[in-house]
């Protein structure tokens, strides 16, 4: 029933590298990038209102199927893509007015970039373990082209990094399916539905416990190394430093959102199958490390890049506590702070992209005053620090406060305690860091990137929408959203 | 291959192909010679097909013959040879001068690994006198043993040769644990685009290093 309807939210990004690998001019791509996002945006609404009015969207075999859950991450991927398209046309043409890329790099750019973007948002649309674990690859071999496109020796090791480690990851989340897969072989039913997560979640009780043990354990390391959890993160500064800016956006603010669906999915899974207690302490554990990891690694970080990247890490963290804490309030908190927190750290890569392009910098100390030369952008870059940090009234206070609260209702009152104060760390880490290069005596030589209105409206644009979006979510909750986050919290208690 | 028991005479068959993998993993480990490790990777390529077109013999499963075939094909011929050719020859690589561990040492923690491996998927997790039994361990020793080889290894090369070495010994236990695994042919057929994905990607990246070096010690330091 209405299998198209995601199957072609899918395949509209596609329109960007088609028009990159067509025609010569880098504007159509650019143009033909942020039309096809907008529509698989439109689209994505439509497909996540239809999977809380009804039953899912499913084709056999499970091969694409929509829930709640699936809808969800499918709105989060393509509110991101429909930003960083956005920032990625005025960011690419900067670059090739200045002669930093070459035409054909930017089209070899656009043609990833929509890859990347449609397998993203393929992959939150199945239910086929095997395909997921083929279409999340998919989509970080599209993403490896764009990190070392602007020609430095060090985005290209940034990228081997990357590539190698997440090749490593992938591969252990592959024998994490095949134990899965086996832990399902005494159960009636075609080999097919063995792979199909909604029959190994209703049979989740019937599933041999010590395959379904390890297959899960592996899985969250695969996917983990995925989504940036420590200790599998160390690729991941690198190459959310070394990408062009909206590329780092949808690295942070997009796949690391997808690695946690496929977490999410085993983990739902492992709730059922084993007792909440087994994939909480996993999840708590990850989550905690990643948290400790990020706010750490985030004190005296000269590029602001690199921190925005361990701040990513943190977040994950932060994600993975809210899951391992559990409840309805844990799932829903960190469901919810992963829809903020890509919002965020989109503002953030988007508006500090335009900051490396104005100064040729990305190092702090040698950054200073940006909010004297660049009002616009340094207004942003003020709300998107505050909001990433959690200061209210933005809508990542407001999750982090559910995922404190569930944390409460548990009977390790403690790990709060800790929770609390690896995140007054990270506060403090950060803005000492932005703090310095926002504000302070002009340091540094500012030359204005954008030419005329309407690169500056493009520039400056997304991440206005992006922040507003996020001030909004911290005021009131759609019921509609709320409606969504019901359905997947549901889905994986 | 729920029927399949040790003592079948294809049983025996695999699990010795199954022991010689384990050695050309180890013998991948022992060696300095960028060139010994794609020879080794071969072999044991090779081996892995052996045992993929068993197991497709024994269970009259014409998935696992297309898979054994691709193994052959692109594992034990086009993969090594690309790499030889693209990566050894045009980077002009000898030896493998980034290796953390000493030889010895690599190898007492590749045997510690192999043990370890035995340990924790111990045959009694799986049920009795199959031959998953004694095969899943063996190939959970050569995944760790290829991840060793890309953990004490920092050349791009050798980590990549580690990982292919990873992604035999996860096929091994593959075509024993889960015969019937769908997509298991799509499945081969990624990880086969992914390395020479890989391959061409590591002789950008080591082309692009000749010509302007990093400055020593430059990489993975945080600034």
């Amino acid at each position: 029933m209405m299998v198209w309807l995601p199957v072609l939210t899918a395949a509209l990004p596609l329109a960007g590298s088609a028009a990159a690998a067509l025609s010569g001019r880098t504007g159509w791509a650019a143009f033909a990038a942020v039309a096809g996002a907008a529509g698989s945006l439109v689209l994505a609404v439509v497909v996540a209102t239809l999977t809380i009015t009804g039953a899912p969207l499913a084709s056999a075999g499970a091969f694409v199927y929509v829930d709640g859950l699936g809808g969800f991450f499918l709105v989060t991927v393509a509110v991101v893509v429909l930003l960083a398209s956005l920032g990625s046309a005025s960011y690419l043409a900067v670059e090739e007015r200045s002669g930093q890329l070459s035409a054909r790099r930017v089209r070899i750019y656009f043609g990833a970039f929509g890859l990347f973007a449609a397998s993203m948002l393929a992959a939150v649309e199945t239910a086929n373990l095997g395909l997921l674990f083929i279409l999340v690859e998919a989509a970080t071999l599209a993403s490896v082209v764009l990190v070392p496109i602007e020609g430095r020796t060090e985005g290209l090791e940034a990228g081997w990094r990357y590539v190698i480690i997440s090749s490593l990851g992938i591969t252990v989340a592959l024998v994490g399916a095949l134990f899965l897969f086996y832990s399902a072989s005494a159960l009636p039913g075609s080999a097919q539905s063995h792979l199909a997560w909604p029959f190994l979640l209703a049979h989740a009780h019937q599933l041999a416990p010590t395959a379904l043990r390890l297959g899960f354990l592996l899985g969250v390391v695969g996917y983990g190394t995925k989504v940036g959890l420590a200790p599998m993160h160390t690729w991941l500064p690198d190459a959310h430093a070394e990408a062009p800016a909206p590329a780092s956006a949808m690295l942070s603010g997009a796949l690391l959102n997808v690695g946690m669906y496929a977490v999410i999915r085993l983990l739902a899974i492992a709730n059922r199958g084993l007792g909440t207690q087994y994939g909480g302490r996993t999840m708590l554990i990850f989550g905690f490390l990643s948290v400790l990891v990020g706010a750490v690694f985030m004190i005296r970080r000269r590029d602001f890049k690199r921190l925005f990247a361990y701040s990513s890490v943190e977040h994950m963290g932060i994600i993975a506590v809210g899951l391992g804490f559990g409840g309805v309030l844990g799932i829903y908190g960190a469901l919810l702070h992963s829809l903020n927190h890509s919002l965020g750290k989109t503002v953030l890569f988007l508006s500090g992209g335009s900051v490396a392009l104005a100064y040729g910098t990305r190092r702090t100390d040698r950054l200073g005053g940006v909010t004297g030369a660049m009002p616009w952008t340094g207004a942003l870059l003020v709300g998107a620090a505050l909001a990433i940090l959690g200061a209210p009234p933005f809508g990542l206070f407001i999750s982090e406060f559910t995922i404190v609260r569930a944390g409460l209702q548990g009977d390790q009152p403690w790990l709060v305690a800790l929770l609390l104060t690896l995140l007054a760390v990270a506060f403090l880490a950060f803005m000492r860091t932005v703090g310095g290069m926002l504000f302070g005596a002009p340091r540094g030589v500012h030359r204005e990137p954008y030419l005329g209105a309407r690169e500056h409206l493009l520039a400056v644009g997304p991440s206005a929408v992006g922040l507003l979006a996020l001030l909004g979510l911290g005021l009131w909750i759609p019921s509609w959203l709320n409606l969504l986050l019901a359905h997947s919290v549901a889905l994986v208690r | 291959m729920q029927e399949l028991t040790l003592a079948s005479p294809g049983g025996a068959i695999l699990s010795l192909d199954a022991v010689l993998i384990l050695l050309s993993a180890l013998a991948c480990l022992g060696s300095k010679l960028f060139d010994r490790y794609l020879t080794y990777y071969a072999l044991q390529s090779v081996l892995l097909a052996v045992a993929a077109a068993t197991a497709a013999y024994l269970e009259g499963d014409a998935a696992l013959w297309v898979l054994a075939g691709l193994t052959l094909a692109l594992k034990g011929w086009a993969i090594p040879t690309a790499a030889r050719r693209w990566l050894v020859q045009r980077l002009e690589l000898k030896r493998d001068s980034g290796i953390t561990a000493g030889l010895s040492l690599t190898l007492v923690m590749a045997t510690a690994l192999c043990a370890f491996a035995y340990l924790a998927v111990s045959p009694e997790r799986i049920a009795h006198g199959l031959l998953a039994a004694s095969v899943v361990p063996i190939s959970t020793a050569v995944v760790l043993l290829g991840a060793l080889g890309m953990v004490v290894r920092r050349h791009m090369v050798a980590q990549l040769i580690g990982w292919l070495v990873m992604e035999n010994g996860v096929f091994l236990g593959a075509i024993t644990l889960a015969a019937s695994f769908p997509l298991i042919v799509e499945v081969g057929i990624f990880f086969d685009l992914l390395a020479g994905f890989l391959i061409m990607l590591a002789m950008t990246t080591g082309l692009a290093e000749r010509i302007s070096p990093l400055p020593a010690g430059r990489s993975g330091q945080d600034s």
